[in-house]
């Protein structure tokens, strides 16, 4: 028996595996460097760009923001897009930092460690705008 | 003051649990890759083909590994390998000549092959070529399995581990015509 539920879990669960179906084809994509350091870097740091972007606005918009897994994939897109120029024969240069700090984010103090703390922290503070109760934000 | 907003309604708990999903799920990700690593790869990763010239403190001059190899005056790949796995390398640029009029050379930590494609054949059994040319230490300790790129001023423009070099010389090319 179908509850008042089921459809709305359904619609999150293909969103979910739309999602980790994407994150898994960019990791294949990494043919010319090595996804096991290079996926995850560009992944927390994207991720961490569009949430704590997603927290602002869902902070102004009093609401959760709308296809909340499209922001951090294209934020990841745009984070590793030299990465996918590499691939076809594309070398990096140092300008592609413009890329969501393509270069200099591998070099960071703990490395994807670091990337690891800072996407948390990130999704925490979104999931802490969208628990809030809107009351509380008018003060 | 409660709201018709949807936002309003949210429990907290299901949040809670995203953000420990996301946790365990890519920390333990996370864990598997550096566990991925192989005895030949780079400690710190960030160093291994980083796909970019003059990282770190580069350029650096290219110390001659033969006499008159690096030429000035034409890029240079020199590959560093062990003695038990050269074969594979000689047999991939036997294949592939060098990109760009480049020249190739070969330093073996061990003894060298007879020949090994066009490329120049250089044992270093003692690593003082690799540490001269300042590649790093793999995991495991021992001699790198990896290679620079010379430009033509005969300065070190990019330098790496790279294990799976034989099957990925379209990445040496790259870097090679990444010279300016």
């Amino acid at each position: 028996m179908r509850t008042a539920g089921t459809r709305p879990a359904v619609r999150i669960c293909l969103w979910c595996a739309a999602a980790v179906l994407a994150e898994i084809a960019l990791f294949a994509s990494y043919r010319g460097h090595d996804a096991r350091f290079h996926w995850f870097t560009h992944f927390f740091v994207g991720s961490s760009l569009a949430l704590v972007g997603m927290a602002a606005v869902a902070t102004r918009r009093r609401r959760p923001v709308p296809a909340p897994l499209v922001w951090p994939f294209l934020a990841h897109v745009g984070a590793m897009f030299p990465d996918l120029l590499f691939s076809g024969g594309v070398a990096h240069r140092r300008w592609m930092d413009v890329f969501l700090g393509h270069i200099s984010t591998h070099y960071v103090p703990g490395r994807n460690l670091t990337w690891f703390v800072v996407f948390l922290a990130s999704l925490g503070a979104y999931l802490t705008v969208v628990a809030r109760d809107p009351g509380q934000l008018r003060r | 003051m409660t709201t018709g907003s949807r936002w309003a309604r949210r429990p907290v708990r299901p949040l809670v649990a995203v953000w420990l999903a996301a946790a365990g799920g890519l920390g333990l990700l996370l864990l598997l890759a550096g566990g991925a690593q192989g005895p030949l790869d780079d400690r710190d990763q960030a160093w291994q083909r980083p796909g970019f010239l003059d990282a770190g403190d580069l350029p650096a001059p290219a110390p001659d590994v033969a006499p008159g190899v690096p030429t000035r005056g034409r890029p240079a790949v020199v590959f560093f390998e062990r003695p038990g796995r050269v074969a594979a390398l000689c047999r991939a640029l036997e294949r592939a000549p060098m990109p760009g009029g480049a020249a190739a050379a070969v330093v073996v930590a061990g003894r060298p092959p007879a020949r090994c494609g066009a490329a120049t054949v250089v044992g270093d059994a003692g690593g003082a070529l690799a540490a001269a040319y300042g590649l790093r230490r793999p995991r495991d300790g021992g001699s790198p399995a990896g290679y620079a790129v010379v430009d033509g001023h005969g300065a070190i423009r990019y330098r790496t581990l790279d294990p799976g070099v034989a099957g990925r010389l379209g990445e040496v090319a790259t870097m090679v015509a990444a010279l300016p």
